[in-house]
């Protein structure tokens, strides 16, 4: 079957175009609700000194091969050592950071806020594509699929010989929910590269873990081998002078 | 023909390769990566209108997109002077991102387009 159907220029105007114009306001309307209503929480004072020295411990790994060798032996003792090591957190500890995370109401709020903040507006749009824009072919997609995708692609319509390129609009839905992502990174800088697809994936490991991420600061500093990289410093920053200076 | 935009304000200089290690400023660094995402983004989406308006149609879209692509990693690594150690710390990165990334953009505009023009 290669006919091609002839569709109402109608459907373009009132389907096509209105629904990809819905979709970029509303990402641009949740961006700036998400942007107002972000509650400013005065940072905890113990999260970010942990955070400071997961800093210090990164930039020391960072630079470690361009120290001699007792200097980052002495800055890593400092850190990794076993009795007050500013890595080193004692058993006891580690639960009741966990058990604090969980319970404190602000961060569990802020954590609904976005959750609800991506997920309302999609079933919103989804469920109002669905009633009133169903039943009819909407677009033809450019490239040809297999007859698997018929049922996922052409849901409301019930004729079984027409071709799979011709889509219903909840189709044309999902391909303007993935593609507007790049047209929303561009028009609304980078903050809001993110969008839902993302943030669910990333749904699944938890926010901020002090104790873990300590520990396995600690781990990857032991790690480090020094190799130094600097030998004969002096008489290449000689060369350098003389060069600069003939 | 789409015009080969040049998004990037300013190319900035993320590695100082002295003798044997090269160090990287991280932001610069990600500051290069981004203005990379960006263009790849854009010429994805005007790409793409020019796929529809053209009519192409299947495969030989698809082989377009790659094309533009191409010609944009070209692009890149021109604007970065043949050498890209200096601006970035793997060559793979400033060919391969953003480039699955922008698919999704091209079809999406691709699909209008030629709906625009060819059915309606």
């Amino acid at each position: 079957m290669a006919e091609d159907l002839v569709l109402d220029t109608a459907i373009r105007d009132w389907v096509l175009v209105p629904l990809s114009v819905v979709m970029v306001l509303i990402g641009v309307l949740r961006y700036f609700v998400a942007k107002l209503m972000r509650s400013f929480q005065p940072p905890d004072r113990k999260a970010l000194k942990e955070g400071q020295v997961v800093l210090r411990a990164r930039n020391l790994k960072a630079g470690a091969n361009f120290i001699p060798a007792k200097s980052f032996r002495v800055r890593r003792f400092y850190f990794t050592n076993e009795e007050n090591g500013l890595l080193h957190v004692p058993k006891d500890q580690a639960q009741n950071a966990q058990a604090q995370m969980f319970s404190d109401p602000n961060m569990a709020m802020d954590m609904m806020k976005k959750n609800l903040s991506m997920i309302i507006p999609q079933t919103l749009t989804f469920a109002w594509v669905n009633f009133f824009f169903s039943g009819f072919v909407a677009a033809k997609i450019p490239f040809p699929l297999t007859q698997r995708f018929r049922s996922m692609l052409q849901n409301g319509i019930d004729l079984s010989t027409v071709d799979v390129s011709y889509v219903s609009s909840r189709s044309w839905y999902f391909l303007n929910l993935f593609g507007l992502r790049g047209l929303f990174s561009l028009i609304l800088g980078e903050e809001n590269a993110q969008d839902d697809t993302q943030r669910m994936m990333q749904m699944g490991g938890f926010g901020f873990d002090p104790t873990k991420s300590l520990s396995a600061e600690k781990d990857s500093l032991d790690i480090v081998q020094h190799e130094w990289v600097l030998p004969k410093m002096e008489q290449r920053a000689e060369e350098v002078l003389r060069k600069l200076v003939k | 023909m789409a015009v080969l935009e040049d998004g990037r304000a300013s190319e900035k200089r993320s590695g100082d390769d002295g003798d044997d290690m090269p160090i990287f400023n991280a932001e610069n660094l990600q500051s290069n990566m981004k203005s990379i995402y960006y263009s790849r983004t854009f010429l994805s989406i005007i790409g793409g209108v020019v796929a529809g308006i053209w009519g192409f149609t299947g495969l030989m879209g698809f082989i377009f997109y790659f094309l533009i692509m191409a010609t944009a990693s070209l692009g890149f690594v021109a604007k970065a002077k043949f050498s890209t150690h200096k601006y970035f710390d793997c060559r793979n990165r400033i060919l391969m991102d953003g480039f699955l990334g922008g698919l999704m953009s091209f079809v999406l505009f691709w699909t209008f387009a030629y709906d625009i023009v060819h059915i309606f």
